[in-house]
């Protein structure tokens, strides 16, 4: 508690009393605490004034940030100083540890003493600016718990570097491979089947076939199906295809529908969702192949397919119009990768695409 | 409520969001969007900033401009895409990006979220045209417009919350703009930059502070009554000058007839040009009372008929308190000129400038003319502090003629310090 100065007849200053959250109470000139828009306020609705009738500080200031607000209170009051000299008071005030500084960045919020909130906001962005996130992390004690996928997660990706694209794909693969070691553990129900059924007749339409897609159903891995259902779960707003899927007969439906490629129009409209969905999963069904063999997979082969998925995302990017026009006119050539399944699986990874039409067997 | 510190020591992730808004926003905003990988609490932070500017060091630097074009097109689009919450301030300042499609798309997206404060200023070649929807902020208080074309449809209003008007550089016909200027009735602050040949009518009733620079071939402030400040730069070319000769009207009228709240006055190349159009001794309707500090830049002391504006001003400014002019360093030093004689027998003797402390001319070349004003206003200021004098680079010899001559006039104020400045680097 500060003690008043020695009060001299001829310098009759007045004080107020303020409380901080901790009860302790302090005695502070009047000019000097009405500095603060909080403190003004409560003067004029009529507290402070005596020991008995403190004002209340709001709890995010206590005595260490308020002794430090008043000494920027008390240098600021003062109406005759230049401008350089209060530049040069700031510049030696916000010299304190960072957790200080955040502290004092708060208490300054809530007494709504904006232009030390503002310093103090500024010597904080300094500490952030052009620094790197360990960087930051360490400046601020702040935990890194974010995964490494989440940090390389496609919604981080406003630059657009290609690099990391290809990163994301990595990564998502190994967090399929977290999340697949999970499901391990919990079973999950038969009833998944038909979501991915649907799912693969579009590909396999996609890739060449007609109509035929029904028959592709050999018994799925179950760590398939659930990760598919959870893939399933993650795009609803982006395909229409997943919401009719949730019964046999719809998902017949569906992929009727896009089978009959002479309606432009309604295939059109479905081929977009169903490529929205594409692109968001393929990278997840990349690697479900993989997944089917475990790792025992050929570097080379490995290499095709993530050429080959690059090449995909970027064709998918690419105009709408011309990809009907490959679709259509192609059917043929690609998407080893793309699509998943078969009951041995092996036949899966063939490079040419030929395997897709053959899939069946 | 917490009284000690948040969890696990961390100091800054549980801030208040307001507090964490304005370190962001004291951020480059690549920078801000970066704070996303610090940790959970920290992935979304920036994305509910309300305050956005963007400029070409949102994406990284390269040489191929169609590159940084489309970099910069993705940057925009996918914070846009990804931001979450009300947006009171957009600004977009590039030199790469010009007239595209995506802008106006941006500026759909903008219209739905009240946005307050608006700047756009894009790149040299092909002028943005401002698409319908920009007419649709209706909570915009404050526009800047730099290199764009203008054409408000039929239905506009105005913009009934705005307070701020800048625009540079901006195609948009004579009568649009006073429409907009007039239909804008809050409007406060008017800036108009480059436009070419304008006449120009404006009615602000609450407008304060008007700055205009360009070629403007009439200006007329209709119904200004609260203007506190002006600055005006006026460029000329051929066909403005003829037209002046031909005019009749007094512009000085025109101008400066309505503006009794008027406090600062600035006047940059042919303004006091302008302003001599036309224009005669007598008292203005209401003096301008508010008038403190005025100050005109080349100004022609060969001309008499500038002169006699700048003495129309300072005459009906009885609390002028600070006079700065500058001579037009076209002067030739020559000794003999035109009306000499009126400094001693037209010029009013009994005129006291009550108020005025600080007089400073620059690039005096020591024409009589000026010399008759200065010592017009040494004789006549019982308060002058200060009369700094600067002569022209271009006067190398006579410097010390015309301080000699300066010396020798009367002072009325016992504290006026004389200033010769030398060597202004």
């Amino acid at each position: 508690m500060s003690e008043p100065d020695v009060i001299k007849p001829e310098m009759m200053k007045s004080y107020i009393w303020l409380q901080t959250a901790d009860g302790s109470i302090q005695q502070v000139e009047q000019e000097v605490a009405i500095f603060c828009p909080f403190i003004c306020h409560e003067i004029h609705a009529g507290v402070g004034s005596s020991k008995t009738y403190p004002i209340s500080l709001p709890a995010r200031v206590n005595p260490v940030t308020l002794s430090l607000i008043l000494d920027y209170c008390r240098f600021h009051q003062v109406p005759g100083r230049s401008n350089k000299e209060r530049k040069s008071f700031d510049e030696k005030f916000i010299r304190m540890d960072t957790n200080r500084l955040c502290e004092l960045t708060s208490a300054a919020d809530s007494l709504q003493l904006k232009p030390l909130v503002d310093l103090t906001s500024r010597a904080l962005a300094r500490m952030i600016e052009g620094k790197t996130p360990e960087e930051i992390r360490e400046t601020f004690h702040i935990p890194d718990d974010l995964t490494e996928e989440e940090k390389l997660e496609p919604l981080k990706n406003i630059t657009d570097d290609p690099r990391i694209r290809l990163l994301n794909r990595l990564y998502a693969r190994k967090r399929k491979e977290l999340k697949e070691k999970e499901k391990l553990k919990s079973v999950e129900v038969e009833a998944e089947h038909v979501d991915d059924r649907s799912v693969d007749d579009l590909l396999s339409f996609i890739n060449g076939e007609n109509g035929d897609s029904k028959e592709v159903k050999a018994p799925k891995n179950k760590k398939k199906k659930s990760r598919r259902k959870d893939q399933q779960k993650n795009a609803p707003p982006v395909c229409t295809v997943s919401d009719t899927s949730s019964s046999p007969n719809n998902a017949i439906k569906v992929s009727n529908g896009v089978s009959s490629v002479g309606h432009d129009d309604k295939v059109k409209g479905r081929l977009s969702n169903i490529s929205d969905l594409l692109k968001f999963q393929d990278s997840e069904d990349e690697f479900d192949d993989c997944d089917d063999i475990g790792d025992e997979i050929d570097p080379e082969i490995k290499e095709q397919i993530d050429r080959e998925v690059e090449d995909f995302a970027r064709r998918l990017n690419s105009d709408w119009p011309e990809r009907v026009q490959e679709l259509l006119s192609l059917g043929q050539d690609r998407r080893p990768s793309l699509y998943t399944v078969n009951g041995n699986g092996s036949s899966a990874k063939r490079s040419s695409s030929t395997g897709l039409e053959k899939h069946e067997k | 409520m917490h009284t000690e510190l948040p969890s696990e020591e961390d100091y800054i992730s549980d801030l208040p969001q307001s507090i964490v808004e304005t370190i962001l926003t004291k951020l480059p905003l690549r920078d801000a969007v970066r704070t996303s990988i610090l940790s959970s609490k920290w992935r979304y932070k920036w994305a509910a900033l309300t305050q956005l500017e963007f400029d070409d060091k949102c994406v990284s630097g390269t040489y191929d401009r169609t590159l940084a074009e489309t970099n910069l097109v993705n940057f925009v689009t996918r914070f846009l895409f990804l931001h979450d919450g009300p947006i009171h301030r957009f600004s977009l300042s590039t030199a790469y990006l010009q007239s595209s499609p995506d802008v106006d798309q941006w500026l759909l997206f903008l219209s739905r979220k009240d946005v307050k404060d608006l700047v756009l200023e894009l790149g040299e070649g092909e002028w943005f045209r401002a698409p319908s929807c920009l007419f649709a902020f209706k909570k915009l208080v404050r526009l800047e417009l730099v290199r764009c074309e203008l054409d408000p449809p039929l239905s506009f209003k105005g913009f009934l919350n705005l307070k701020h008007l800048n625009l540079q550089q901006v195609l948009i016909a004579p009568d649009t703009v006073e429409n907009l200027i007039s239909s804008c009735t809050l409007l406060e602050s008017l800036t108009l930059s480059y436009f070419d040949s304008l006449e120009l009518t404006i009615r602000a009733p609450n407008l304060k502070y008007l700055i205009l620079e360009g070629e403007f071939k009439d200006i007329c402030l209709e119904n200004t009554p609260m203007l506190v400040a002006i600055s005006v730069a006026m460029y000329m070319t051929d066909d403005i000058a003829e037209h002046f000769g031909q005019s009749s009207s007094c512009n000085f009228d025109k101008f400066l007839g309505g503006v009794p709240s008027l406090q600062r006055l600035i006047g940059h190349i042919y303004f006091t040009k302008y302003m001599s159009i036309g224009n005669t001794l007598r008292k203005t309707p209401t003096p301008y009372r508010q008038l403190k500090v005025i100050e005109l830049y080349q100004v022609s002391f060969e001309d008499m008929k500038e002169i006699m504006v700048v003495l129309r001003l300072i005459l009906n400014a009885p609390n002028l308190q600070e006079l700065q002019i500058s001579g037009s360093s076209n002067s030739s030093s020559a000794s003999e000129a035109p009306d000499l004689d009126f400094w001693e027998k037209e010029c009013p003797r009994d005129c006291t400038f009550e108020r005025l402390k600080m007089v400073k001319m620059t690039d005096m070349s020591g024409v009589p003319h000026e010399m008759g004003f200065i010592k017009l206003l040494l004789g006549n200021s019982p308060v002058l502090e200060i009369m700094s004098i600067t002569p022209s680079v271009y006067v190398t010899e006579g410097r010390l003629n015309l301080l000699i001559e300066l010396l020798r006039f009367r002072r009325a104020s016992a504290e006026a310090e004389l200033i010769f400045v030398q060597d202004q680097v």
